[in-house]
């Protein structure tokens, strides 16, 4: 290879800039719009038991992966807002590499009633955090909810 | 089902690196280059050529088999690229072997080609929209989400510390020291040194992980008719597999890979292997993480579940030890410039059977190997075995 074969800066080499200038808009389907309405309005949080296999999906989908069983409104049943942490960390680095001045604690979720597992924020923690504890769902105040998953504020060890 | 057998007759690679001044079509047509050379083989006596390239955003151009198609030698042939990220440089060779196997061709040139240094600030963002628009997207994660959450719950399934751990980036970092082309090669690296290095998201620390790299690796593929006349030491591709777990991660099994366990079961029943640990003598399955390795190994049934790290300890997987593991130094010390570091560990399998391995050379003659990859959205197990 070339006597530059181990850069060691970026702009060693001759290089330009360039990006893909586009943007998205994307939808959260069918069975994500009435998802997030439901999290938005009331405050719950949805599932879907699939009537085939028994597998509940959270958030709740259109149809079973497995089988591919449609979802319809039949299914759909609140689970949560507790549930069991099945595995934690302490992220101490950003999206492009940068290290951040505080943790931040991310933890995966099986709300009770649910098969499937939610990824989302963890209040910190004061004491050690364990495999297998209960953790809660915080939601926001009703007047500040969006319809997002950020509408659950964190899930916070009981 | 009548499959013909295939041979890998050639292999080259270009060194990782960090940053290359070469664009990814040098890269290929380097290693493209070195793996004809290899076998003494010609551009114009290669039937089909098959592309394996992780995500297009690396290099920074939508659909970028084609762009890299001149450098891997496509001009005028059949040509089709194989995706499926991180497991693509295992896969890749998979899809050569079944163009020869059918009987459609008698060679195929397999090329993998990644390069990650484009991608700025940093090729983590390129994974962003990897994550569910909806339920994950919102809360900004980052890649190193799934590994520290994935280690965690290994850890706390088996009760394995840090230290059980960093021995595999220690030995492949060892490892990699005696490869040529390495990007990390360490003779000295201690335990020591990867539990002091900085915290990414714990339990993954700086040297838990295999660094951003550039690379690219090519292999000659051939019908045992051709093979016998090109070489007297062809190896033979004994056996593919491959699977798919569900595409929402977080609902896997994330203390075992269930998938890999799949690909493996498909590839040994075609090697006709009942045994795997006494019938496979060198393993390279993916470690883009110490912990990977570890997973991998049990999920390629070499040991059983929770017992790689114990394994580990006693030495079994080092060079010298009764199942080698990466004596490439894997992608934690030769470095992982993704689809190419895949392919690189078929290489690494074809010079250790033929024992040109140089100071790599796994002792005992060995007589067959099983390579694995991991990608996709973290949920597709590809595995390769060869024997001579
Ligand atoms: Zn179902």
């Amino acid at each position: 290879m070339s006597l530059l074969n181990n850069l060691e800066h970026p702009t060693d080499a001759r290089i330009w800039r360039g990006d893909l200038p586009v943007y998205h808009r994307y939808t959260a389907g069918v069975a994500g719009e009435k998802f997030l309405r439901a999290l938005k309005d009331q405050g719950a949080v949805y599932g879907t038991r699939c009537p085939t296999c028994g597998y509940v999906y959270v958030p709740a989908r259109l149809y079973c992966e497995r089988d591919a069983t449609h979802l319809d409104d039949s299914t759909w049943a609140p689970v949560g807002p507790a549930g069991a942490l099945v595995s934690f960390s302490a992220v101490w680095v950003d999206l492009d590499g940068k290290r951040l001045d505080a943790p931040q604690w991310v933890g995966l979720v099986r709300l009770k009633g649910a098969s499937s597992v939610l990824m989302h924020y963890l209040q910190t923690p004061t004491g050690a955090l364990h495999a297998g504890m209960t953790v809660q769902a915080v939601l926001k105040p009703a007047n500040e909810r969006v319809g997002s998953i950020t509408d659950i504020a964190y899930f916070k060890p009981l | 089902m009548s499959m013909r057998r295939v041979a890998v007759v050639g292999a080259g690679m270009t060194k990782f690196v960090r940053r290359s001044q070469e664009t990814g079509r040098e890269l290929s047509w380097e290693a493209v280059s070195k793996a004809l050379e290899s076998c003494e083989m010609s551009l114009d006596q290669m039937d089909c050529v098959v592309m394996g390239s992780a995500p297009d955003a690396f290099d920074g151009v939508h659909m970028k088999a084609e762009w890299l198609s001149d450098g891997a030698g496509a001009w005028g042939k059949p040509y089709m690229r194989g995706y499926v990220g991180g497991g693509t440089g295992v896969f890749a060779p998979a899809q050569g072997w079944y163009h020869i196997a059918s009987g459609l061709f008698d060679t195929c040139l397999v090329v993998c080609e990644e390069r990650m240094s484009p991608t700025q600030p940093h090729p983590q963002a390129a994974f962003n929209s990897i994550f569910d628009n909806f339920t994950e997207r919102a809360l900004g994660p980052n890649l190193l989400w799934i590994f520290a959450l994935e280690m965690n719950a290994y850890m706390n399934r088996y009760g394995l510390k840090k230290e059980d751990i960093a021995l595999v980036s220690v030995k492949n970092k060892r490892n990699a020291a005696d490869h040529p082309a390495s990007l990390l090669g360490d003779p000295n690296i201690t335990v020591q040194d990867v539990l002091n290095s900085e915290v990414l998201a714990w339990p993954v620390q700086r040297l838990d992980v295999s660094p951003i790299t550039d690379g690219a690796v090519a292999l000659v593929l051939a019908a045992e008719p051709v093979a016998r006349r090109v070489t007297p030491k062809p190896v033979w591709i004994e056996g593919v597999g491959w699977c798919l777990d569900t595409a929402y991660w977080t609902n896997r099994d994330l203390s075992y890979p269930t998938y890999v366990e799949e690909a493996a079961r498909m590839a040994y029943k075609m090697a006709g292997i009942k045994e795997p640990r006494k019938e496979i003598h060198i393993a390279e399955p993916y470690d883009p993480f110490d912990y990977k390795e570890l997973h991998h190994l049990e999920g390629l049934m070499l040991f059983g579940k929770g017992q790689a790290p114990e394994a580990t300890a006693r030495g079994v997987t080092q060079r010298t030890g009764d199942l080698p593991v990466c004596p490439s130094g894997g992608l934690l010390g030769v470095g992982n410039p993704i689809a190419a570091a895949g392919l690189m560990k078929i290489a690494e399998l074809f010079w250790q059977l033929r024992g040109e391995a140089g100071k790599r050379q796994v002792p005992g003659d060995p007589r067959r190997g099983v390579a694995q990859a991991w990608g996709d959205l973290m949920q597709v197990g590809t595995v390769v075995v060869m024997g001579k």
